[in-house]
């Protein structure tokens, strides 16, 4: 064998190693909670739990929706357009990701205080803030993987700027879009840190986990986990199958 | 029928100088220059992509110049046909034709699809396409629509030469079929050749000549326009009667002319010679250098002060048992002289 191909080798077991510590744990909660299915069957009849995870479902969703109908547009104008401050802009969205999450939450308390206190708006705002430059940031990747020329073409067979944008460059950035919303989504059903602050109530699932664990302990905030990955995961890997079809087609 | 009046517009690294300008019906305009004059801005000005910093577009005398794009009925092919991917090649065709509300899109798609021989191509994506399928595709697509001019910015550079030269001959045919003014930018001197009525010579964002082809080709204005059509031999001297005087050589000129002059040779037009050559211009020279460029060798070959340029074939200077520093004649006809105003 040549010495690169140990190299090589090499560092594929090395790099292994991430892999296996990711995989390990839900293989292991997975497994461990098969050995016990009627508790899983009875998470899966509590009233707290499905109501729990509708709201995470729900609030995540409308996340989603918020973040697409004001994030596409941003990744537009940030992928054609030259500005003053266009840097400031971009670094703005890009500030949630290095803000602790607890503190976002004590920005938005003190910020809006009791108008978003213990509300679906508050989980909402809560994921929105530190769920949506994902959404904007694959917009904008989106849109400047669409060559301009296209759009000029458009713009002299007859169609209308609004028209070229609909026709033209949506369709064709609609897979890098989508893939940030993904992402968004995901990020916003994982938000702990700022939905614990801001809105304790109405209860979603994953605060559901953190209390279940406190008042209960470990096995029995187990069930409600492995509910809550089996449903994340699949939620994830069918949308990203979703788009891959649409992007080869 | 367009009209261009002082045109000046500045955009990133590209600039366009005071262009003026004019195209009749049907009249197939092509505009030759270097990479980086500014040849494409100047489309996106007419097609209407950009607005000019300053002068105006006229089209069938109607000033344009503020008009969008979508207003103008022209229609506009890039360098890389910017064939719409995620549509089959029907509906990129028809994509002009359902925004103008056109009853029947599909009979006025096949048709065109058939003029240019694509019709087989109509299910296909454009990604599965070669290049000279998708050019055709492309002209399709903004033919369709009917347009009063055609905007075609280097349009067969990506083709290999038989594709491009059986396209240019479709061209001229469609031209004459379909009736429509075509602006043509590009680079090669065979496709302005080949296709122009006229043909511009664009230099920095200027358009420093416009005439027929043969003209323009014959007879440039100046030696900037010489050299990028490849009058690789420009010597200035001093004119008395049909003999110009460079560096201590005499060079008998095509007609009388007086003071300083400035003439062009074309490397092509030169003969080289280990014998003496019976021409009206024989000078004995020195070979001081080769250069390879692929067909032809580039020989530079010095006679007093002044340095020739001529091409030669490989054969030639193997057969020839060329050297540096080897003495030759050179000669040219004094009516391969071009005399530039």
């Amino acid at each position: 064998m040549p010495r690169r191909s140990y190299i090589e080798v090499f560092f594929a077991i090395f790099g292994s190693f991430l892999v296996i510590y990711i995989v390990l744990p839900i293989a292991f909660i997975l497994i461990r909670q098969l050995a016990y299915p009627e508790m899983l069957i009875n998470a899966l009849h509590d009233e707290h739990v499905i109501n729990a995870l509708k709201n995470s479902l729900l609030t995540s969703t409308a996340t989603v929706i918020i973040a697409l109908s004001f994030g596409v547009p941003l990744g537009y104008v940030l992928a054609r357009k030259e500005f003053r401050g266009k840097g400031a802009v971009q670094g703005v969205i890009d500030v949630p990701i290095v803000i602790p999450h607890s503190v976002v939450g004590i920005m938005l308390l003190t910020t809006f205080s009791n108008r978003i206190l213990d509300s679906y708006i508050g989980i909402i705002m809560a994921m929105l803030f530190v769920s949506t430059s994902f959404t904007v940031n694959s917009s904008r990747d989106g849109f400047l993987a669409v060559d301009e020329k296209l759009e000029h073409v458009a713009r002299t067979l007859g169609a209308s700027k609004l028209r070229a944008f609909f026709s033209i460059s949506l369709p064709l950035a609609l897979p890098s879009i989508l893939s940030g919303a993904i992402m968004t989504w995901a990020r916003a059903m994982s938000e702990v840190g700022a939905i614990l602050i801001v809105a304790y109530f109405p209860k979603t699932a994953q605060i559901l986990v953190l209390e279940y664990f406190e008042n209960f302990g470990l096995e029995t905030s187990m069930p409600i986990s492995v509910i809550l990955i089996v449903l994340s995961i699949s939620i994830f890997i069918l949308l990203r199958w979703v788009i891959g079809k649409y992007a080869q087609a | 029928m367009l009209k261009l009046e002082k045109v000046s517009k500045s955009w990133t690294e590209f600039e366009i100088k005071n262009i003026c300008l004019e195209i009749g019906d049907t009249e197939y305009l092509t505009i030759l220059g270097p990479s980086g004059a500014g040849k494409t801005l100047f489309l996106e000005l007419i097609a209407g992509i950009y607005t000019p910093d300053s002068g105006r577009i006229l089209m069938d005398g109607k000033d344009i110049t503020s008009l969008p794009p979508e207003k103008r009925n022209l229609a506009y092919i890039p360098q890389n046909y910017a064939l719409f991917p995620h549509l089959t090649v029907y509906d990129n065709i028809a994509y002009g034709l359902k925004l103008r509300k056109i009853p029947n899109v599909r009979k006025e798609v096949e048709e065109i699809a058939k003029i240019l021989g694509i019709s087989h191509l109509l299910h296909r994506k454009p990604k599965t396409l070669s290049g000279g399928e998708s050019q055709r595709v492309a002209i399709a697509r903004a033919l369709v629509i009917k347009p009063k001019l055609l905007l075609l910015d280097e349009p067969f550079s990506n083709l290999d030469i038989q594709t491009r030269t059986r396209l240019i001959n479709e061209m001229r045919k469609l031209k004459s079929q379909l009736r429509f003014s075509a602006l043509h930018v590009t680079h090669s001197l065979e496709e302005a050749i080949d296709l122009g009525d006229t043909v511009g010579i664009m230099l920095d964002g200027e358009l420093v000549q416009i005439g027929e082809v043969r003209e323009v080709f014959s007879r440039p204005v100046n030696d900037r326009v010489a050299k990028f059509l490849g009058f690789d031999n420009i010597f200035e001297g001093v004119a008395e009667g049909r003999i110009l005087k460079v560096d201590g050589i005499s060079i008998k000129l095509p007609a009388e002319a007086k003071g300083r002059v400035r003439i062009g040779i074309r490397p092509e037009s030169i003969l080289v010679s280990k014998n003496i050559i019976h021409s009206e211009n024989v000078f004995k020279a020195k070979v001081t250098a080769f250069e390879d460029i692929g067909a032809v060798v580039r020989l530079t070959l010095k006679t007093g002060d002044i340095e020739f340029r001529a091409f030669v074939t490989r054969s030639f200077l193997f057969e020839m048992g060329m050297k540096s520093g080897m003495e030759v004649y050179i000669g040219f006809n004094t009516s391969d002289v071009y005399v530039f105003l």
